[in-house]
Order: structure tokens, then C-alpha cells, then sequence
């Protein structure tokens, strides 16, 4: 049996790691100065000290053994649930969501650490059920585990960060072992939220008509009846299902099931959201429809990376950012200085780091010893994949605005952090695949 | 232990599928991503750079230097730029508490209310880093004392802006007009023109007809701004340089303006005067008048307002804007349709017993009384008599006289140089028949035919009557711009050529003719009296038209001089014309006495009078003593 090499480090992971961190930073500095070159701020230097903390963290959740984290997820888990409770009633309110907590300049996203909490603690517990991830019960229990926090974080409200925690959740069961039908009852539920919550503001702003077939569901009458109906459809598919035991029974259910729950979810959605994020949410698909305030953000972004072009302004010489008109470029909005700065070439090259640390994370959690690794590993995958997918898509123009930072490259300590200790424990888990 | 290392190392079978499943999405995401990037950033990226640098491009246009405007002597400038400045305030460098006092101040320096200064910054300019304008037209003085107290007044700033200077202009305004800023229906119409808002143009007179001549063409500066307006110290573009705009030198001779001026007086009327020979116009004149240098004032719009509501028409030019019944003064064109219809003879005599009978209708001679006695042509027109008119009305017809009227330019335009002239009236029986639903009577053609009823001809256009007898059937398009010049070197940029407008297919003997009866008018006829000046020899005709109001006529004179020359260059036409507004003096023929005199002496106004010493001069001198 081999011993365990303080130095069989996967190499290549921590170098693209540590190579984003520094491209975050030199945009950091580039977002911090004034066309003029005056330096008005000092967030890149913050960040410089959170990126060589978060190295320090990196290393300590490199070494420190993932068993014990196993063993003490609950702990974490708990203890994260607490400060985002914590958080909803006397947290900072920043941007209009209180999603910070600490006392002055300080203090931290109890949201970001939370995808960690959720998933240490998803892996323990679906190490702990084994198969039994393909009964509905304990699938819709892992759920919740997910819907807890991610509960918490929409009444804040911070809907962005909430969006991460379904698809988490969906890998980590997917590569559990979960049936498929109960993945994609989710998926198809959840789109049919989304879709059906969005859907009035997309009548009135892009269509600009009102569609006859969905009277049925912003007409409360109609709704009524209509609700009625779908649970008619289950009670009596239901009934003959475990009467008969015949599948296309099972089938009827479940695809009236995903329309109530969708219709519902809706209802539920429209009640919770407020205007603006539904704006936001309907204004990637055309930004034209308010071009000085909900549109803004993205018709800058998408003017600044389009005009970088193929090699780019040159660092510190774009003029969308340095003239101010791209707005959060420090944030949300880094990959749109970045891609304005060094163009086509610098945004191939971030893409490929990215790339080389979400393979190098697939790769360790398929060879990593024992199903907690596996399940931890890919849950930080996801959880990287989607935050670059959500928000580079949102700097291109291709996705909702949900203002969730890019990992690595974001100003911010918290999401920093998260990133370098999912980053740790890839490491610690390739360390000891070989144990 | 043991089971957690099989199950480590030996997985289920579902888990390399579904990290497969897995690995290939996330190529395939990054696939996506990458060929949108590639799409924005190689395919579309020129669009999004120009989208770019139009997000942070402001123009402001530099205005070019106007064209001055010369008399044809082309010494002294009638039109010039006077250095002026407008003040700005830049909203955003101005602090929310010294806003109030900033605009306190203000208003006492600029003399205008504080009001006025929030209208023109409302409270959504307030964070804006783009000047705006407060007021023009300071004077250097204000500009240096906010130069010296700038620290009092942060947020303000200034720039240069000309203002037009219309120096001597006297009753001139009508010919040159005036400029302001471009309204909203004028940009409308000229966008396509390089015209645009805060553009200064020609409103009226030959400002208005050479505003692309004079305007020249305005520079741009570029300059490039952040989200907030604020001006970035990079500069990436040449600023374009403003061309200026080219002189005019006019065909106006400044001395015998004034003189026709001096000569018309304090009566609501207009004198013309202009060379046969090429359709140049020495002198025109309108009276009232006004001054253009009002409209770059404070008092700008009231006066604007009580100049538009007074009865007199001061902003109407009179001499191509107004037309009128010509009276006798017709009688020129009714002598050459006679002398080339030669309906009867010259010399056949028409016994004037001072009235004329026409079907049940009477018309009067003027001389109601006695009558002219036996008139023949040469004495008919000398007397001006009507019945003779009568006569030879009734033997053309209303046919050939409107053809006759029309041959001489009448009922049309002359295209004079300058907006808005009216083509004046030709009245035919259709016309009346289709407006007034009554049929053209004999009477009509009777009255037709000494220049009353429904005929109307303005002042140039009885210039251009004499001219054409004068030019024996040519009439050259009346001009008031003689040469275009460079502003920079004087150099000429163009001449304007006498351009023939009208050929007529009398015989030309017919013209001299007329030319003979018209000399006769000033040496034996009803000018005799009035026209002494011995300076030249003068051919003309008067006319005294009704216009319904008691002892009062408009007062017509038309005339040229010298009667005979080798050099038809030197001759002149003067028109002058009195409205019946004014108290009756038989003005026109007097004026145009002196003007002669004054013109073919080379004398001054003054001057002439004393040469001439006209009875009524010489009763006012008297009175004047006494």
C-alpha cells in the first residue's frame, strides 16, 4: 500500500487555480483605475490579501483529511443554516439584498460558504443511502437538504445565489445514482417555474400581445378550474395506478405533476419576486426594452466584450470600462473588462483554465477513493460549472443577469474563498485516491 | 474498511457513464460559450467597436466666422461679426449648497432673473458635465470679470460666440435682412443641408436668400466623455476646422441709398432704383423700416412683437413685397401696345371734353371740367389724358392689353434676389368671371386701361417697365449681389452676370416711340413742373392712383435718365412710389427730382436741394424762419 505524498499534488489544478487568481487581480487593479490612470480604489489590493488567505485555506483543506469533514458535515451544515438565518434578519443590506454579515467594513456571504455546507453535507448523506438515492423518499429528502438554505438565501432576497443550489444538488444525485425521472422532474419543473413566472413580463415587454392559451393561468378564475382539473388528473391517475398497476398510469401522474408543480411554483414565484428581478430575468432576451436602466448593464457589457475583438484593447486601455460605462466591473461584470482588455485570445485562455479545472475535478472525483469523495468532488465541479456558465453567459448577453460572481476572477473575499476550499479539497481528494 | 475500498475502487458501472455524461456536457458548454465569444468578438466586432466609440463620442460643432457684406464700392463693410461671448454653466461641478447662490450671482452679473437660469438647468441637469448655455450675447467686459472672480463662480464657463453687427443700416434691413437661431419648422426642412440645432441662419433679405454663401461651414470638435459627461483628456480624433463663410459685395451703391432715403422721407412708401442696362440695383429702399441689431438684444421680443403689430408694416419691403394700382403710370404700356398695334394713327386727334361714354357708364378725364381739348399720342400721354386712354383701351381690347401687360413682366415675379416678392396682378375676364361670378364689362377694359381696378403692379416691377422701354424689349434680371469674395485673400470667387430675363418682340422703334412721349412728359407735360433738375435729361411718367380715400392717391414716378447717351451703362431707373397713407403732396415726382439731380451732380441730398431750390423747399425755409 502506498503512503500518502504531502507533494502528489495534482499540479496542473492548482496552477490554473492559482493563474486565474492573479488574471483576477491585474482586472481587479484595471477596474480600479480611472481612464486618466488615478487609482481610485483599493479592492485589488483586498483581494490580493484574500487570494493569499484563501491559499492559505486551500493548503489547510488540501491536507486536512475529507473523513473528518465527513464526519463533522452536519456540524457545517447546521452551523451555516444558523448564520443564514442570522443573516435574514440582521444582515447587511447591500444592492438591495441583505446578504452580508459582519460588523463594519468586515464580514462575510454566509450564501457563498453555504454551497460548501450543502454540498459536504449532501455527499454524507447520500453516502449514507446508498441505492437508496433511487427511492423517491429519500431523493425528495436530499432535496431538501438543498431547498433549505437555498430557502433561506431567496429571502434575503438573493436570487442569483439561490439559482446555484438546484443544479448542485442535480449532479450530485446524478452521479449518486438517482433515477432519472426524479432528475428530470425537477429539471422540467423547475423550467416550467421559471418559464411560467417570466411569462407575463415577456407578453407585455417583447411580444407586446397577450397569448389566448395562457389566460388559464394569469386568469385567477380560469386558474382556479384549471388547478382543479390537474388535480382531478392526479387523484384519478393516482387511484388507477395503484389500482391497476399499469405504468402509463405512473406516467400520467407524473407528467400532471410537473404542470401543477410548475403552475404552482409560478404562483408561488410571482408572489415572491419582485418586479425588477423578473426584469431581469426577461431583459437578456432583449435589452432594448429598457436601454437606460434594467437593459444598461447589458448592453454595456455585451458593447465592451464585443469591442475588445480578436487580440483585444490592451491592458488597462479599455474604454467601455476605464470611461465608467460598464457598471460592477470589479464583480459581476470582470469578464467583460477582461474580454474588452485582451479580446478573443484572453477570453480563450481564461475559458481553457477553467476548462483544465473542471476536467482535472471531474478526473478526481471519478478516481477518487470511496462514493463521499466522488459525490463531494462533483458537487464542486457543478458548483464551479455553473457559477462561469451563469455568469459568463450574462457578460456575453446570453443569460439572465443574476448577479453571481465568477469564481477566481470576482472581487469578493467569500466567493474567493469558497472557490480556493472547493479547489483544497479536489486536491485533498486526489491525494488520497490512492490510500 | 475493506468495504469502503472495494466500493472506492470498483464503482458501479452507472458512475463512468455518468461522468462521461458529465465531462462531454462541460466541453460542450464551453464549445457554446466559446463560439459566442468568437461570434461577438471576431464575427460582430468592428459593430461593437464603433458601438463603443459612439458611447464616448460627443461632437460640438466650432461655428465658422459668417461672411461680411459689402456695398458695391466694397470699402467699408455693412455687415460685420462683433466678438461676443455666452456663458455656460456646467451643472456638475456645481455643489448642491452653492447651487442657490451660484445662481443668485449670476443673474445680477448676466441682468437676467434667476428663474430664466432654472429653466434653463432643471434639477435633472444637475448632475450633467455638459455646458450649458445661459446666456449669449456678453460683452468682453463681464467675461473678464468672471475671468478675475472665477473662484466665486465654480461651474460656470464661457465661450465665443460672434454676434452679427449691422452697422449704418438705415432703411438697408429690407435688403439684408437679419439672422437668428434656427426654428424647428426651418430645420425641419433644412436637416438634409448640414443645418442642425443651435445653428444661427438667415432669416429674411439677402442673409436668408446667400445663407449658404455666407454661413461657411462649421467645424467640429470632438472630445470623448465617460458615463457622466465628463470630458477624457485622450484625445483620438482631429478636431475639423470651421471654413468661413464668403463676402458679399452688393450691387448697392451706400450713397444713393441714402440718398433715395433722405429723399423719400418720414412717408410710408419705396423707391427703386436700378441700372436698365444690367439689372443692378443701386438703391432700395422701404419705408418704414426697422433695425436689425434689436434682434441681439434683451428687448428682443418685445420689440419684435410691437414692430409685427404696427399698422405701418415696418418688416414689409415695400418695393417688391407690396403692389399696387400703377394708375397712369400704366399709360407707359398702353402707349407702346397703341404705338405697335397702331390701332390708329399717332397723330389722329381725340377731342377730351373731359368725360368719355361708354355704354350707359361715364368716365372722367381727371380734368373733370374743361377736358385736354384735341389730343393726339405724343400730347395724351405729355397730359397723361385719360379720355385719350380711354380711346385707345376701347379700341385694343382687353385681350391685347393683358397680353401687352404680361409682355412687360406684369403678373410675375421677378426674381430679384431676396424671399418672399409678390408677382403683383394682371386681371383677365376669366379671372373675374371665375372669382367674382360677374362677366368682364366693356367698363372693366375702360378702367383697366389708365392702370385702375383690379390691376396691381409692385414698385420693381415698374423699374422693370421703364427698363424694358429703356433696353428697347430686354429685361435683365434685377440683382442686388454683385460678386461673391473669398473672406480671407478678397480674392473673387464669382461675379454675377446680367442675366436677360425677358425678350420682347416689339419692334424696337416702337420702344423709341414711347421713349419720345415719355421725354415729353418731363419737358411739357404734368412733371414739367416738378422735374427742374437741369443735371440730366429725364423721361418718365407719373401716375396718381385712387384708392377710395379722400384727398389721398398713392403717388407713382417712373423714370429714367439720361434720355440720350452713347453709353447705355450710365443710364438709371428710378421708381419712386407713395402710399396714400401720407398726407397728399404729389410726392414721388419731387423726390425723384432731387434723386436725379443728386445722382447726375454727384451731389449729397443737401446739396441738391440747394441747387435745385424746389418752391417747396423754399416755403419750408421760410417757415422755418418763421
Amino acid at each position: 500500500m502506498k503512503r500518502v505524498s504531502l507533494f502528489s499534488f495534482d499540479f496542473i489544478l492548482l496552477g490554473a487555480t492559482l493563474v486565474l487568481t492573479v488574471i483576477g487581480v491585474l482586472f481587479i487593479y484595471s477596474s480600479n483605475i480611472t481612464s486618466t490612470g488615478l487609482v481610485f480604489s483599493n479592492e485589488y489590493i483586498k483581494q490580493l490579501i484574500w487570494a493569499l488567505s484563501g491559499c492559505i485555506l486551500l493548503a489547510f483543506f488540501a491536507y486536512f483529511g475529507y473523513t473528518r469533514l465527513r464526519n463533522l458535515s452536519l456540524h457545517i451544515y447546521g452551523f451555516v443554516i444558523l448564520l443564514l438565518l442570522i443573516t435574514a434578519l440582521i444582515g447587511k443590506e447591500v444592492n438591495g439584498a441583505r446578504s452580508w454579515l459582519g460588523i463594519g467594513d468586515y464580514g462575510i456571504q454566509p450564501s457563498e460558504f453555504a454551497k460548501l455546507a450543502l454540498i459536504l453535507f449532501l455527499a454524507s448523506y447520500l453516502r449514507g443511502v446508498g441505492n437508496g438515492v433511487r427511492e423517491l423518499p429519500r431523493f425528495v429528502l436530499g432535496f431538501g437538504i438543498a431547498l433549505l438554505p437555498m430557502g433561506l438565501i431567496l429571502l434575503q432576497p438573493d436570487m442569483g445565489t439561490a439559482l446555484v443550489f438546484p443544479p448542485i444538488f442535480l449532479v450530485m444525485v446524478f452521479m449518486a445514482g438517482a433515477r432519472l425521472r426524479h432528475i428530470f422532474f425537477i429539471f422540467a419543473s423547475g423550467a416550467l417555474v421559471v418559464v411560467l413566472s417570466i411569462l407575463p413580463a415577456f407578453e407585455r415587454l417583447i411580444l407586446g400581445r397577450e397569448l389566448a392559451f395562457f389566460n388559464l393561468i394569469s386568469n385567477l378564475n380560469l386558474l382556479k378550474y384549471l388547478l382543479i382539473a390537474l388535480l382531478f388528473i392526479a387523484l384519478l391517475a393516482g387511484w388507477g395506478y395503484f389500482r391497476f398497476k399499469r405504468s402509463y398510469f405512473y406516467w400520467i401522474l407524473y407528467n400532471d405533476a410537473i404542470l401543477l408543480t410548475g403552475v404552482l411554483g409560478s404562483l408561488a414565484a410571482r408572489m415572491v419576486l419582485r418586479d425588477y428581478q423578473i426584469m431581469r430575468l426577461i431583459i437578456f432576451m432583449n435589452p432594448r426594452v429598457d436601454p437606460q436602466g434594467a437593459g444598461w448593464n447589458i448592453i454595456q457589457s455585451v458593447t465592451a466584450v464585443g469591442s475588445g475583438g480578436f487580440w483585444g484593447k490592451g491592458f488597462l486601455q479599455g474604454t467601455q470600462s476605464h470611461y465608467r460605462f460598464l457598471p460592477q466591473q470589479s464583480t459581476d461584470f470582470i469578464f467583460s473588462i477582461l474580454a474588452e482588455e485582451w479580446g478573443f485570445i484572453g477570453g480563450m485562455v481564461v475559458f481553457l483554465l477553467f476548462l483544465v479545472i473542471l476536467i482535472r475535478g471531474i478526473r478526481i472525483a471519478y478516481t477518487a477513493r470511496g462514493s463521499y469523495a466522488l459525490y463531494v468532488g462533483s458537487g464542486i465541479v457543478a458548483m464551479i460549472f455553473f457559477h462561469v456558465m451563469i455568469n459568463i453567459g450574462m457578460a456575453m448577453g446570453i443569460m439572465p443577469i443574476t448577479g453571481i460572481p465568477l469564481f477566481f476572477l470576482s472581487y469578493g473575499g467569500s466567493s474567493l474563498w469558497t472557490a480556493m476550499i472547493g479547489v483544497g479539497m479536489l486536491l485533498n481528494i486526489y491525494q488520497r485516491r490512492w490510500r | 474498511m475493506s468495504l469502503e475500498l472495494s466500493s472506492g475502487l470498483r464503482k458501479p458501472s452507472f458512475v463512468k457513464r455518468r461522468a462521461i455524461f458529465l465531462f462531454i456536457s462541460i466541453i460542450l458548454s464551453f464549445i457554446f460559450l466559446s463560439s459566442n465569444l468568437f461570434i461577438l468578438q471576431v464575427v460582430k466586432g468592428l459593430e461593437y467597436e464603433r458601438r463603443a466609440q459612439a458611447v464616448a463620442r460627443r461632437q460640438m460643432p466650432i461655428p465658422a466666422q459668417r461672411g461680411e457684406i459689402y456695398d458695391r464700392g466694397y470699402d467699408i463693410p455693412l455687415v460685420v461679426n462683433r466678438d461676443s461671448f455666452a456663458v455656460d454653466i456646467i451643472p456638475g461641478e456645481v455643489g448642491d449648497n452653492e447651487r442657490q447662490e451660484l445662481f443668485r450671482k449670476l443673474s445680477i452679473l448676466l441682468n437676467i432673473t434667476v428663474e430664466e437660469i432654472e429653466k434653463r438647468v432643471p434639477p435633472r441637469y444637475y448632475h450633467l458635465y455638459q455646458p450649458i448655455e445661459i446666456k449669449s450675447g456678453i460683452d468682453f467686459e463681464t467675461i473678464a470679470y468672471l475671468g478675475e472672480h472665477i473662484e466665486e463662480f465654480t461651474g460656470v464657463a464661457w465661450h465665443n460666440k460672434p454676434v452679427r453687427s449691422y452697422l449704418e443700416m438705415g432703411t438697408l434691413a429690407h435688403v439684408i435682412g437679419y439672422v437668428g437661431d434656427i426654428s424647428r419648422e426651418e430645420i425641419q426642412i433644412l436637416y438634409n443641408r448640414g443645418y442642425s440645432f443651435g445653428t444661427v441662419l438667415g432669416k429674411n433679405g439677402i442673409e436668408k436668400k446667400y445663407d449658404e454663401v455666407l454661413r461657411g461651414r462649421d467645424g467640429t470638435r470632438f472630445r470623448l466623455v465617460d458615463v457622466r459627461e465628463r470630458s477624457v483628456k485622450k484625445k483620438s480624433i482631429e478636431d475639423i476646422p470651421p471654413v468661413p463663410g464668403n463676402n458679399l459685395v452688393l450691387t448697392i451703391d451706400r450713397n444713393i441709398q441714402r440718398l433715395c432715403e433722405q429723399a423719400l422721407g418720414e412717408r410710408i412708401g419705396s423707391v427703386v432704383v436700378l441700372k436698365p442696362a444690367t439689372g443692378e440695383v443701386l438703391a432700395l429702399v422701404s419705408y418704414p423700416t426697422y433695425d436689425p441689431n434689436m434682434f441681439f438684444t434683451d428687448k428682443a421680443a418685445v420689440e419684435y412683437k410691437r414692430l409685427s403689430l404696427d399698422p405701418a408694416s415696418p418688416f414689409l419691403n415695400r418695393a417688391i413685397q407690396s403692389s399696387y394700382p400703377p394708375a397712369s403710370a400704366f399709360k407707359m404700356v398702353m402707349s407702346t401696345a397703341l404705338v405697335e398695334e397702331e390701332v390708329f394713327p399717332l397723330d389722329h386727334k381725340v377731342n377730351c371734353t373731359g368725360q368719355f361714354e361708354y355704354g350707359d357708364r361715364i368716365f372722367h378725364c381727371y380734368l373733370r371740367k374743361t377736358g385736354h381739348g384735341p389730343v393726339d399720342f405724343f400730347s395724351g400721354l405729355a397730359q397723361s389724358c385719360d379720355v385719350y386712354f380711354y380711346t385707345v383701351g376701347d379700341a385694343l381690347g382687353v385681350e391685347r392689353i393683358t397680353y401687352y401687360a404680361r409682355d412687360f413682366v406684369l403678373g410675375a415675379i421677378s426674381g430679384i434676389d431676396l424671399p418672399g416678392e409678390t408677382s403683383g396682378f394682371v386681371p383677365t375676364p376669366e379671372w373675374k368671371e371665375k372669382v367674382h361670378h360677374i362677366k368682364w364689362l366693356g367698363g372693366d377694359t375702360i378702367n383697366l386701361s389708365i392702370g385702375q381696378g383690379y390691376l396691381l403692379v409692385t414698385p420693381l416691377q415698374m423699374a422693370n417697365i421703364v427698363a424694358m422701354i429703356v433696353n428697347v424689349g430686354e429685361i435683365f434680371r434685377p440683382h442686388l449681389v454683385r460678386e461673391i469674395r473669398d473672406p480671407v485673400s478678397g480674392e473673387i470667387i464669382s461675379v454675377v452676370e446680367p442675366e436677360l430675363i425677358h425678350t420682347s418682340h416689339i419692334r424696337k422703334s416702337s420702344f423709341r416711340t414711347v421713349q419720345k412721349a415719355m421725354r415729353g412728359v418731363i419737358t411739357e407735360g404734368t412733371a414739367k413742373v416738378v422735374l427742374t433738375t437741369e443735371a440730366v435729361e429725364i423721361a418718365g411718367k407719373t401716375g396718381t392712383a385712387e384708392v377710395g380715400k379722400e384727398d389721398k392717391w398713392h403717388s407713382w414716378f417712373a423714370a429714367y435718365a439720361p434720355y440720350e447717351t452713347d453709353n447705355p451703362e450710365d443710364r438709371v431707373v428710378v421708381v419712386v412710389m407713395v402710399e396714400a397713407e401720407n398726407e397728399w403732396e404729389w410726392w414721388a415726382p419731387k423726390a425723384a427730382n432731387v434723386i436725379f439731380q443728386a445722382i447726375f451732380a454727384g451731389q449729397s441730398y443737401q446739396e441738391a436741394l440747394d441747387t435745385l431750390k424746389p418752391w417747396w423747399y423754399v416755403k419750408w425755409l421760410q417757415e422755418q424762419e418763421e
